[in-house]
């Protein structure tokens, strides 16, 4: 009984990691842009697909179609950061609402176009399974873990440290003064799509191994999923978003066991709602931004 | 002649109101010649036009982004739906309980949603359309899950001894002619009055009018009510067109798609509304053959409202309105 307890925990928390690394991508351009990013599901999408092309199509190992996977998710968010998400600094908060639900919508429905709306398989990836204190964990799901750490230990540094981090605290604290200063903030806002829309395009990568299958309408769930996140966290809030994603992947673990596997995708927007309606600020203070 | 009399002599006649008797003779003559697809398309955009003008009062007129409609659109659905299927109970009353339950419902859903602010509003609408479809599928025992409610009987009106059903598509293109009708000139009155004046206040500059005295919060709680009604009512009629609901009438599709009408047809605009929705309406259903395509377009067409047409095509009939009353 115990020893379930504990593996839907270790569960929870691979999964809160895999949450993780996407969300804190879209609290960082919502800090950044001010703009809810609904096509963020669809970087996390893209992502797998460039993985799976790679080793589908072109029978590459899996550590290079990694590297693939992030840099088409990267290429196509460099198109959309400059037509799109460039303009949407500075405009009122349905601008942002409505231009990520177009891209979100563009890009899911090239992709089901052009390779076909099926589940397909994803081959490849460290799915041994390894035995650590008791536990059989696929060995995937502990380079997830590894990698997310890494990740949020990773942009810390960067946020506090470099110059570009610097930067994008700034544009997120206010906006006018950054002109002021000299920053660019079109730059910034480029700058901080193009790592966020790659962060999630990461995230899918190293979740494709360990979900198997992959078809063009898996980001919608990741959208669903991410955005009681990072309210939840608080809208910038890297740490918070970091901290709120962990609890979800563990509560959808335990509730997956507990109560019904068919409740599981619930549980983030059923949070999200309860938690609105006691603290409609968030469950982490919006003040502190990054 | 002095210039004042020439302007007059060259002016022509105000063409609004021949041309409005016109669209009104052609809407009650279409089924003569149109097929029974072009009917189908049309009575779908007409069914979207109740949700939609809802999402006016509420966006375009009070100023509150809110992607809840699919959410009452299935409540009013299912309301009917087992009204229908449980109790055979005739048309209107399903009708009627559709936009009253829904309504009813929203009371309790938007006092806290409206205390929250734009973004988190937002969320909290998407929230309630997935934790919808959430009960949908999961309260088995009164909704049979994913199987849904099906064999819906077909719209009856019964007064005394007398019934009528409505059966086939020229009907059914008849009774919800008849409803949009109503329910636009509902619209229409609504935003004509000093109500409707105090809903634009509201969402010019909200802090303003409380301050001349304009209880905003309870405007903006009805409105909240009324455009759920709106939407369960359009949700009743989708409920016995279709006769078959399911979990997947709650589906965030229908939100874009009540979004895209109002955006795009122009929001604050009534004619923008029911020019959008048998647009976007009339062309998806069109277009239903190649489905991936037409979401494509939408994204497209989302993209372009945000960055060039951000009133949608409501300047446009504006232009075209004004040419009919000056002919120049």
């Amino acid at each position: 009984m115990f020893y379930t307890i504990i593996e839907q925990v270790v569960n929870g928390i691979v999964s809160g990691s895999v949450y993780a690394i996407v969300a804190v991508g879209m609290t960082m351009i919502f800090g950044v842009l001010r703009a809810i990013n609904f096509a963020h599901g669809e970087y996390y999408m893209l992502g797998t697909f460039g993985a799976w092309v790679a080793i589908d199509y072109f029978d590459l190992p899996y550590p290079v179609a990694i590297v693939i996977g992030v840099v088409a998710t990267a290429v196509i968010a460099v198109v959309v950061g400059n037509f799109v998400m460039q303009r949407i600094v500075g405009a009122p908060a349905e601008a942002g609402v409505l231009a990520t639900l177009g891209v979100a919508l563009i890009l899911q429905n090239t992709v089901i176009l052009v390779f076909g709306g099926g589940y397909k398989f994803f081959s490849g990836g460290y799915i041994e399974p390894v035995t650590l204190f008791g536990f059989t964990l696929a060995e995937q799901r502990i380079l997830i873990i590894i990698i997310g750490l890494i990740v949020f230990v990773g942009l810390e540094l960067m946020v506090t440290y470099s110059r570009m981090g610097k930067a994008m605290r700034a544009v997120s604290q206010n906006i006018e003064c950054c002109a002021v200063v000299g920053i660019d903030v079109r730059h910034v806002a480029l700058w901080t799509f193009i790592l966020g829309a790659a962060l999630a395009g990461l995230s899918g990568v190293l979740t494709a191994p360990v979900n198997v299958s992959v078809y063009g309408g898996m980001g919608e769930l990741i959208t669903f999923k991410t955005l009681p996140i990072i309210i939840m966290g608080g809208l910038g809030n890297v740490r918070g978003t970091f901290v709120a994603a962990m609890i979800l992947g563990i509560a959808e673990s335990l509730v997956a066991t507990y109560v019904g596997l068919q409740f599981r995708d619930t549980v983030g927007f059923a949070t999200l709602m309860l938690v609105l309606m006691w603290r409609p600020h968030g469950l982490f203070s919006a003040q502190a931004r990054f | 002649m002095t210039s004042a009399e020439r302007t007059v002599a060259t002016t022509g006649r105000d063409l609004r109101v021949p041309f409005g008797l016109a669209l009104i003779v052609l809407a009650c003559v279409a089924p003569l010649f149109l097929g029974n697809y072009p009917l189908h398309a049309i009575i779908i955009a007409l069914i979207f036009l109740l949700p939609a003008h809802g999402l006016n009062l509420l966006l375009g007129y009070t100023g509150l982004l809110s992607l809840a409609q699919a959410a009452f659109f299935g409540i009013g659905a299912y309301t009917s739906a087992l009204l229908a299927v449980n109790f055979g109970t005739p048309f209107y009353l399903n009708f009627l309980a559709a936009g009253l339950v829904t309504g009813a419902i929203a009371a309790p859903l938007g006092i806290p949603a409206l205390r929250l602010r734009a973004t988190s509003f937002v969320m909290c609408t998407l929230g309630f359309v997935i934790i919808g479809q959430a009960i949908a599928k999961n309260w088995i025992s009164l909704t049979r899950g994913d199987m849904g409610l099906s064999a819906i009987p077909k719209p009856y009106f019964a007064l005394g001894p007398a019934s009528f059903t409505v059966s086939g598509t020229v009907g059914f293109y008849y009774l919800v002619l008849a409803i949009a009708a109503v329910a636009t000139v509902a619209v229409y009155l609504i935003v004509r009055s000093p109500a409707g004046r105090n809903m634009i206040a509201i969402r010019e500059n909200e802090t303003l009018a409380e301050s001349v005295g304009i209880p905003t919060w309870h405007y903006k709680l009805v409105v909240f009510m009324i455009s759920a009604a709106f939407a369960g009512l359009g949700g009743s009629l989708y409920a016995h067109y279709l006769t078959v609901v399911s979990p997947l009438t709650f589906q965030m599709y229908y939100s874009t798609t009540m979004l895209i009408i109002v955006l795009g047809g122009g929001a604050g605009t009534i004619s923008g509304v029911v020019f959008g929705s048998l647009l976007f309406v009339g062309l998806t259903e069109t277009l239903r053959v190649a489905p991936e395509l037409r979401m494509i377009a939408y994204g497209f067409f989302l993209l372009g409202l945000v960055f060039w047409f951000p009133n949608g095509f409501a300047p446009l009939i504006g232009r075209f309105w004004s040419f009919l009353e000056k002919r120049k």
